[in-house]
């Protein structure tokens, strides 16, 4: 089965067409802000590398997030009009469970972080051991998370292209897309029109909004 | 001649909209998302919440339109997408689904100006003539542009601070009559006498507007009279205001007929439904022999139709993009 990878979520753009999990051609490209520019040429290049048309693609696997908003409605976009038009499946998966899935096996714990800014990150905490993760996934302070990771017992790498600072050993991100799209492949397909983003996190105006409310309620 | 289907997205602003246009001048079909009532909430439209509901919508307005139509992609002769100026991450989503169709089907991809958008949803009532003059006033635009010819697009004038529209929400904010102001200052002015004495801005012989000093003296006034615990008539601020946007809209747009010597006016835009706007546009025009038209109300709003219109224009042309296309928050008209 033909199966289209694709991964906007940061300011690379990670692609792949493969053959069932067996990589046909893939990309790996730091992007950053053209990454609306040139996602979908790039795409185009490596189909046409491949030598497989666009309509012979009979599965999508996106990556919804969490990361850059913009980057990820780019990928999403792209994936979910592909899926609507030629009616084949769409998977969505977590940028972070993606990011656990390439950490490879030496570390007991893997913890996938993205920089969300103002001392925020999104992560979560996967068990290799176990193969389960032990924090789910979340919008949440670093300090938090490094608190939360001091219960923990045993080795522990982070995983991360973003500029965190922090006292584990930090891995830098590069997809296994094999692996991912392996471990996702048989996952059951949303309906492209109702396919989202996993943002993780509200907008700033919602936000504020809450708290607004939040005080309202309080007085 | 052959006709000629486009197909038009727009997602420059609040509105998810897709469109079925016959040969520039026929709305075949047209859908509309909107979400005015989620920015209702936040007193404006919140970039990052209009973005993520275009991504949700996409979509199902495109299925929607081609099920409307009764029409599928392959009797579609090209592929229209507003690329800015606009919102920009609101944008990207309509770019992005239009080159991703535009891939898909191998379809011309072509890219629209959305001022020129709304210039052209006139074509939508009766065939344009030229050279014309382009009043386009909206929430976003303000600008006079000349027309010496089909698809020509020369710049004259434009506001240097905020749109008359967005001088509209900021008065009705500060009256406290809620959001989107126009529509509710237009229908309370109906009401209102020339009560307060507002000053006219950039009186000049530009073709320029502004409107951030008339919105700051409405403030002003505003402040004035609560200080001094006295209660301001709404309804005559209303009229005042609106007496004056309207005075400096007609005085700059009848130089800019006169000057070029063109003897048609086309009004565009979202500030095209405004009544007092148009009434004034109209008497002006008629005492000077010129014809003035404007599109329907349901074309002066944000839509892919109007996209759809200018977009077989520009595909007469050969104006094309390929998969690089870009969304632009802000690029010029020529």
């Amino acid at each position: 089965m033909k199966t289209l990878y694709l991964d906007t979520s940061s300011s690379f753009l990670y692609t792949a067409i493969l053959e069932d999990s067996k990589i046909i051609k893939e990309i790996k490209e730091k992007l950053d802000n053209n990454l609306s520019v040139y996602a979908l040429p790039r795409i185009e290049e490596m189909l046409k590398d491949a030598n497989i048309n666009i309509n012979e693609i009979e599965k999508i696997i996106v990556v919804n997030g969490p990361g850059s908003f913009t980057g990820i409605r780019i990928g999403l976009t792209i994936a979910k009009t592909l899926a609507w038009a030629k009616e084949i499946p769409i998977i969505p998966i977590s940028s972070l469970e993606a990011m656990s899935l390439s950490a490879g096996e030496d570390y007991d714990y893997v913890v996938p972080a993205i920089d969300a800014r103002r001392g925020f990150v999104y992560a979560s905490i996967y068990d290799n051991q176990n193969d389960k993760f032990v924090m789910h996934e979340k919008h949440i302070s670093l300090n938090v998370l490094l608190v939360a990771l001091e219960s923990i017992q045993g080795t522990t790498t982070f995983i991360t292209n973003d500029n965190i600072e922090v006292d584990y050993n930090i891995k830098p991100y590069d997809p296994d897309i094999s692996k991912i799209v392996e471990n996702v492949m048989n996952r059951e397909s949303v309906n492209p029109h109702a396919i989202d983003a996993n943002y993780l996190k509200l907008t700033e105006a919602e936000e504020n909004k809450l708290k607004e409310e939040e005080n309202d309620n309080g007085n | 001649m052959k006709d000629v289907y486009i197909l038009a997205i727009e997602s420059s602003c609040d509105e998810t909209s897709c469109a079925i246009v016959k040969n520039g001048s026929v709305d075949i079909a047209t859908v509309i998302a909107t979400q005015i009532d989620i920015h209702t909430n936040f007193g404006g439209v919140v970039p990052e919440i209009a973005s993520r509901q275009h991504l949700k919508n996409i979509t199902m307005v495109i299925e929607d339109c081609l099920n409307k139509a009764h029409m599928t992609m392959d009797e579609i002769d090209a592929i229209a997408v507003t690329y800015g100026p606009g919102l920009i991450g609101s944008l990207l989503v309509g770019v992005e689904a239009a080159k991703t169709l535009s891939l898909i089907y191998n379809k011309p991809l072509v890219p629209v100006h959305h001022i020129k958008g709304h210039i052209y949803a006139n074509n939508l009532n009766k065939t344009m003539e030229y050279p014309l003059i382009a009043l386009v006033v909206s929430g976003g635009h303000t600008e006079l542009v000349y027309m010496k010819d089909e698809y020509e697009f020369e710049k004259l004038g434009e506001t240097l601070d905020d749109a008359v529209g967005e001088s509209y929400d900021k008065v009705a904010r500060v009256i406290g009559v809620g959001y989107p102001g126009g529509p509710v200052i237009d229908k309370m002015a109906k009401t209102g006498t020339h009560e307060y004495n507002l000053p006219i801005p950039l009186n000049d012989d530009s073709y320029n507007f502004s409107f951030s000093g008339l919105k700051s003296a409405v403030i002003n006034l505003s402040h004035n009279y609560e200080q001094r615990g006295i209660e301001l008539n709404k309804e005559n601020l209303a009229k005042s205001f609106q007496d004056v946007v309207v005075e400096t809209i007609c005085k700059k747009t009848l130089k800019a007929l006169l000057d070029k010597d063109v003897k048609r006016l086309i009004i565009a835009g979202g500030v095209a439904a405004n009544s007092g706007i148009r009434e004034g546009l109209k008497k002006v025009c008629e005492e000077h022999g010129i014809d003035c038209s404007y599109p329907d109300l349901k074309y002066c709003t944000d839509n892919a139709t109007m996209i759809g219109a200018a977009g077989y224009f520009a595909y007469k042309k050969g104006l094309r993009a390929d998969s690089t296309l870009n969304a632009k928050s802000s690029v010029s008209l020529t």
